[in-house]
């Protein structure tokens, strides 16, 4: 017996079907999803000809492509629901955007081991919230979940290579612990609440709050951390940045790299973006 | 370290070698061939072996195949008639001609002939 308080069944509603109310929640899960792969992306590339050997950089490399293709599918939904490309990412104001401020910090010349404690953090918190997806009611975002968590084992599966190889080393693991000090607080911005959580669950999109899945990611990531002889600070007590990043409010970095990102749009003006992609999704 | 990969396209097919990948260990060396050697390519496996670990003969140190006229180990049976009627004895002769003639050119190479 479903009471009328339960969601929407798995895959049950299209477009047409939204309420106004359930697609401004629908808009901030995506922008949430797309915004982090997006920025994330954008940093990860900055790695391309300086990674330490030829093999990690073309490793990290095919890890950004990979997350711009992840971006591409959340905001082709974005579209879908009357977005431009434009809109979505190349004149999009800059405090518009809503990606955690974890994956907008610039890296240090030699931060190898900032990039390393990134992706896994990031990619453990990828796949949680993916899997929280692949039961949405949202038909068209259901479709595409799973291809995305099939990419995301390699990227965990990097991070926590290397992860364990810099962890063994007296340098090395010098330069992880001070990337774990400087990330961790930001990392905690992944799991910034949501106003709209409620609607989002109400209406199927998501079945598991914010909450818990930010309480999974912190069992899954500081005993493996620790168990590298890291040491991660304790996530309710450690001094927070003013910025959230999912309400808009950004470090100064990411106004930098937002200027870098969209200069070539601007320069070209082009009437509307060049779409690279050639099969569907 | 270098690890030399083997890429296999389907399953039972033989695994080629496509290349190989610097690596620190094995591990390391499975995801970097991963993305290397297989991410635009059809792949249904893909092997990585130490290149300290092969075993290497080479034509320095061996006469590979004798240095006598072999043509009289030909299969020479089917000569006279049209082959074409079993492709896997055209084939079969077209290869050891191809064999040969090789086979020759090297031999004279090396002055041999």
């Amino acid at each position: 017996m479903s009471g009328p308080e339960e969601p929407p069944a798995a895959a049950s509603l299209d477009r047409d079907d939204l309420t106004p109310e359930q697609q401004v929640a629908l808009e901030e899960l995506l922008f949430r999803l797309a915004d982090d792969e997006f920025v994330h992306a954008e940093r990860l590339t900055e790695w391309q000809i300086f990674a330490p050997t030829i093999e990690s950089d073309l490793a990290l490399a095919n890890v950004a492509q990979d997350e711009f293709g992840h971006a591409r599918l959340w905001y082709d939904l974005l579209q879908e629901l009357g977005y431009s490309e434009d809109e979505c990412i190349w004149r999009r104001s800059a405090d518009d955007w809503t990606h955690a401020t974890l994956v907008e910090r610039p890296f240090a010349d030699d931060g190898w081991g900032d990039a390393v404690v990134r992706t896994y953090l990031y990619d453990v918190a990828e796949r949680i919230r993916l899997e929280a997806l692949v039961d949405t009611s949202y038909a068209p975002l259901a479709d595409r979940v799973g291809k995305a968590l099939a990419e995301e084992e390699y990227h965990r599966e990097h991070a926590l290579s290397w992860l364990e190889r810099l962890a063994s080393d007296e340098d090395a693991h010098e330069r992880l612990q001070a990337a774990v000090d400087d990330l961790f607080p930001h990392a905690l911005s992944l799991w910034y609440p949501s106003e709209r959580g409620d609607a989002i669950r109400a209406a199927g999109f998501r079945r598991e709050p914010v909450a818990a899945m930010r309480e999974e990611w912190l069992d899954t990531v500081v005993p493996t951390l620790e168990g590298y002889g890291l040491v991660v600070p304790e996530p309710d007590e450690v001094a927070r940045p003013e910025v959230r990043g999912r309400d808009g409010s950004h470090t100064d970095a990411w106004f930098d790299l937002r200027e870098a990102f969209t200069a070539t749009h601007r320069e070209v003006d082009f009437d509307r973006p060049a779409r690279l992609r050639g099969e569907e999704a | 370290m270098i690890w030399e990969v083997f890429r296999q396209e389907k399953p039972g097919e033989y695994h080629r070698h496509v290349g190989d990948v610097h690596a620190p260990d094995r591990e390391m060396a499975k995801l970097f061939a991963q993305i290397q050697h297989a991410r635009r390519m059809q792949t249904n496996s893909l092997w990585v072996v130490p290149q300290s670990e092969i075993g290497e003969v080479d034509a320095e140190e061996a006469a590979f195949g004798g240095r006598t006229d072999k043509s009289y180990r030909w299969a020479m049976t089917y000569n006279d008639i049209d082959a074409s009627f079993a492709k896997e004895v055209e084939d079969s002769e077209a290869e050891q001609r191809e064999a040969a003639r090789k086979r020759r050119e090297q031999l004279e190479s090396e002055g041999e002939v």
